[in-house]
């Protein structure tokens, strides 16, 4: 289906004397969890095709061929404390030889039509229509009020997945914009929608947001994988502005859920830049949906965790992020995050290098701390090699 | 005797004042000159550290309300195609887009200092307006000679409450046009931490117009060189184009 449209959309991209631009990333990783060792990585080409059939039309496109190599098949449970699966898995009423003791996740190599959306612009509106990246928020590491994406730590700036929507920008006045969203699905009940309205209170930009939609949450029955929806109702806002020199932003949403349910996520952040040029951004997380304590953990919390569907396992974090341009197009910074309800956390040096112009290659190494039954302490260590060249 | 005291103090305070004033005079006149009411361009960067590697890139630039808004996106190389930011209030306030993210950022005042694409110009120098006769205090320091042209020496003094770019800068302006052909920026040490020299002045619909600059970096021993590729002044922005909504396209 996807394949025909682009094949439909072609002639017009062609006429609209498109351009061609994207990357090529090579990545190379070493990991070591619970005293194993895997090899594993991949090899990425993303198109991006643009095309303007007029002033006020804009057509996009991208196609993302991705081939993993090394480990591809993941046993899940060798990133889950065994406390938590042992007794799911390996119950004790169970004679040794019904035992679990895997749970495969397979990434497979992929073909992807990314985004293919088109953008009308007219005096008083933006719409936009199709598949298309939405990325609301202005945290770094995590959003509370993003329910579209999911932020990988180690990487948070990482382009994300598109979503197929209907996007319409309304500027009412000089830094005043109504943003609304939909997600449309069999019915309006079971659309997905969001509306942002965002403005500036001096050197200050503030935006509230509310959205109503399903929520998918995994949970494991004891012998399947299960799909719930919950109807969650959001309002939050964020917030960007500086104190001090200091450049400071909040994000949070108030989410109520089918069945009197109802949970708080905040972000606070700041970042600076030093005179001697180190740049330094801090951020910590409050998530009440998240586990407060460690023995309260669940096999489903790990699950919706690694899942991506709920923004963290736990409810208290933090990130730090350090870089420094210590030599010519070449950056050394490093990654720290910590969760405080379990004690556990990672360290992530890293060295990027603007090697010719277009292309970069980076070398990150990870290091955890925590118990081996604490959500970071469960991984040792890690090396990552990544080459991108743009084009 | 005290009379020709009294006279002698009236000349010099009158001479003090008469500099001063060609001082602003000065002033004003470079600040009409490099903020035209409209102008829109584009034009290449040009990194060369100091061990000699370059990068370059190209950029297209939108400027209204005589410089105090202003609107730049990269249009190459590759990896930063479509990266753009946007200057409001004099460049006090900063907004930055990144496609990859598809993300609008508003800056905080650490972030101004920062080096645009690594180059030698900081968001600030970037910005235009009025900030040379809002900012600073000029003073005339005399008349100088740069590649044959006479030129206005003046110097400008921060003023601490108007949170300056830089403590002190001494540009040179021609006599015959009042184009700034120099500029020397120096730090709160007193030190001389940046140059900008501007050349190949032409006259475009009216405006004489530096179509190069070279900032260098003492301190780094570094040097960006921008060239204008093409200019115009007859350029009449949309409505509300210095906005957000600019910046994603």
């Amino acid at each position: 289906m996807r394949l025909a449209a682009l094949i439909l959309t072609l002639p017009l991209l062609l006429w609209a004397e498109p351009e061609f631009y994207g990357y090529f990333e090579s990545e190379a990783d070493v990991m070591q969890v619970a005293s194993t060792n895997y090899n594993f990585g991949y090899n990425k080409f993303r198109l991006d095709v643009q095309a303007r059939p007029n002033a006020n039309v804009l057509i996009g496109a991208n196609l993302n061929i991705q081939q993993y190599w090394g480990q591809t098949t993941w046993n899940m449970l060798d990133f889950l404390p065994e406390n938590i699966w042992k007794p799911i898995f390996q119950p004790a009423f169970l004679p040794d030889s019904l035992w679990v003791s895997e749970m495969p996740y397979i990434i497979p190599d992929t073909l992807l039509l990314d985004n293919a959306y088109m953008r009308a612009s007219f005096p008083f509106l933006d719409l936009t229509l199709g598949r298309q990246q939405i990325s609301p928020g202005v945290g770094y590491a995590w959003n509370p009020i993003d329910i579209f994406n999911t932020k990988t730590l180690m990487d948070p700036s990482y382009e994300q997945t598109g979503v197929s929507a209907i996007r319409a920008e309304l500027p009412l006045a000089s830094r005043l914009t109504l943003t609304t969203v939909l997600l449309p699905k069999n019915s309006w009940d079971n659309s997905t929608k969001q509306i942002f309205l965002k403005t500036g209170l001096g050197s200050y930009d503030v935006e509230l947001t509310a959205a109503e939609y399903f929520w998918e949450r995994t949970s494991f029955t004891g012998v399947d994988i299960q799909l719930a929806e919950t109807k969650r109702n959001l309002l939050g806002g964020s917030l960007v502005g500086e104190l001090f020199e200091w450049g400071l932003w909040a994000e949070g949403a108030h989410n109520e859920l089918d069945g009197d349910d109802s949970f708080f996520e905040i972000i606070v952040g700041a970042d600076h830049t030093f005179d001697n040029s180190v740049y330094l951004l801090l951020e910590v997380l409050h998530n009440e949906n998240g586990i407060a304590k460690q023995e309260d953990l669940t096999f489903d919390a790990f699950l919706q965790g690694l899942g991506g569907e709920t923004h963290s396992l736990m409810q208290d974090y933090a990130f730090a992020y350090l870089m420094h341009q210590t030599f010519d197009f070449v950056s050394l910074s490093t990654i720290a995050i910590a969760n405080f309800n379990d004690g556990s956390g990672t360290l992530g040096p890293q060295l990027d290098w603007n090697i010719f112009e277009d292309t970069n290659i980076s070398f990150q190494g990870t290091y955890s701390w925590g118990a081996d039954d604490t959500e970071f302490g469960l991984q040792d260590w890690g090396l990552r090699f990544r080459l991108l060249s743009n084009f | 005797m005290k009379t020709k005291l009294i006279i002698v103090f009236i000349l010099i305070f009158s001479f003090a004042q008469a500099q001063d004033q060609l001082a602003i005079k000065i002033i004003r006149a470079v600040t009409d000159l490099m903020s035209p009411e409209n102008m829109k361009s584009t034009g290449t960067q040009t990194i060369v550290t100091s061990s000699g590697k370059t990068r370059t890139f190209e950029f297209e630039s939108y400027m209204g309300g005589k410089g105090k808004s202003s609107l730049t996106r990269y249009t190459k190389p590759a990896a930063i195609r479509g990266q753009a930011f946007l200057t409001l209030n004099n460049a006090d306030d900063i907004w930055t887009y990144f496609p990859r993210t598809k993300r609008v950022r508003k800056l905080a005042s650490h972030a101004k200092k920062q080096k645009v694409q690594g180059s030698d110009f900081t968001y600030e120098d970037m910005g235009g307006g009025d900030v040379f006769l809002t900012k600073f205090i000029p003073k005339y320091l005399g008349d100088e000679s740069i590649d044959g042209e006479t030129c206005w020496k003046i110097e400008l003094i921060g003023i601490p409450e108007q949170d300056p770019p830089y403590p002190k800068i001494v540009l040179w302006s021609r006599k015959s046009d009042y184009s700034p052909v120099k500029l020397d920026y120096f730090d709160e040490h007193e030190y001389n931490s940046k140059t900008l020299l501007l050349s190949d002045i032409q006259n475009i619909e009216g405006f004489p117009t530096a179509l190069k600059m070279v900032m260098i970096d003492h301190k780094e021993r570094s040097r960006t060189k921008m060239e204008t590729l093409e200019v115009t002044y007859k350029w009449t922005p949309p409505k509300n184009f210095f906005s957000e909504r600019s910046l994603k396209k």
